[in-house]
């Protein structure tokens, strides 16, 4: 018997947000890295635009879903890095939804790409570090690593969060309303 | 190109770029001070705490026998091991705060340890 799912205009949505930021997860993959821990997160990008112009339910979809279908690809499911992946893109997510409420409580235009961008990185090293951390290598010697993992998140946040800008400034629409 | 910067943007940004140096100072600030005393695990488990002002040689019985150790000048060194490679004994002589030294194949190591960190305008 053939099983047909219904899908709405938000699902494919999401399919094809989520599509783009796995294909930028296994691009960047490839990428060597100078410290394990060090990784542009250009990922990132995709869940800021989506934040912002779709808000906070859509962008958590399309970072778990990124995350979830990255290691399958990867073959990384279950392993540590997976588990890092996972508690800094929900720490990051955690952070993005509490910034989103309070921004928008906020007189004026609030929040852009730039801040959340920023936030979202640092909140994903956070997450990821912390994880590391207390799950695998619980050895104070870690802990000299932190403002290095640190101040690399700024920067890449700085720089993912620019090119969310771009990308949102060309994106058509007016902004809050899903294209047809 | 320009690129879009709110208010609440460049508060977030003020606030990570003060939050960099916080950082620093606590994780790697003061790790660099002379150490006062010296731990001396086996097995992961601290059997002597040692002051590093006092000349003396230390003999601490480890899984495969003992391992020689000299204090010297607020500093400690391995001088003999019953390990093969005597990479404790390379490893020379350590002084400052959280420096480490180890024979793993006898299961003892040492540890300096530094001043209880200084208080100052940064932690409260």
């Amino acid at each position: 018997m053939p099983i047909f799912l219904q899908t709405t205009r938000e699902d494919q949505l999401i399919a094809w947000l989520t599509a783009l930021a796995i294909t930028i997860h296994i691009a960047e993959s490839a990428l060597p890295s100078p410290l394990p821990g060090i990784k542009p997160g250009l990922a990132n990008v995709i869940t800021v635009a989506v934040l912002l112009r779709y808000g906070w339910r859509m962008a958590a979809w399309v970072s778990l879903l990124r995350v979830l279908v990255g290691s399958l690809l990867l073959g990384t499911f279950l392993s540590p890095t997976f588990i890092l992946s996972l508690a800094g893109a929900v720490c990051s997510l955690v952070t993005l939804g509490a910034a989103y409420a309070i921004s928008n409580r906020l007189p004026g235009r609030g929040l852009g790409a730039l801040g959340y961008s920023v936030l979202a990185a640092m909140a994903h090293m956070a997450g990821q570090f912390w994880s590391a951390y207390l799950l695998f290598i619980p050895h104070p010697g870690l802990l000299h690593l932190l403002p290095v993992l640190m101040t690399a998140a700024v920067m890449f946040g700085l720089v993912s969060g620019m090119i969310a800008n771009t990308m949102l400034m060309r994106m058509p629409g007016d902004g809050r309303n899903l294209p047809p | 190109m320009t690129t879009r910067i709110t208010g609440a943007d460049a508060v977030v940004i003020a606030l990570a770029l003060i939050l960099l140096p916080y950082l620093y100072l606590t994780y790697w600030g003061g790790a660099a001070t002379q150490g006062e005393q010296a731990r001396i695990l086996r097995g992961g488990q601290q059997i002597a705490l040692v002051s590093l002002h006092e000349h003396r040689h230390l003999s601490i019985a480890g899984v495969l026998g003992p391992s020689l150790l000299e204090i010297k000048d607020g500093k400690i060194r391995f001088i003999d091991s019953p390990c093969r490679n005597k990479q404790c004994v390379h490893s020379g002589w350590v002084s400052l705060g959280g420096e480490f030294a180890a024979c793993l194949p006898n299961r003892i190591s040492v540890q300096v340890v530094g001043r209880e960190p200084r208080f100052d305008s940064i932690n409260f």
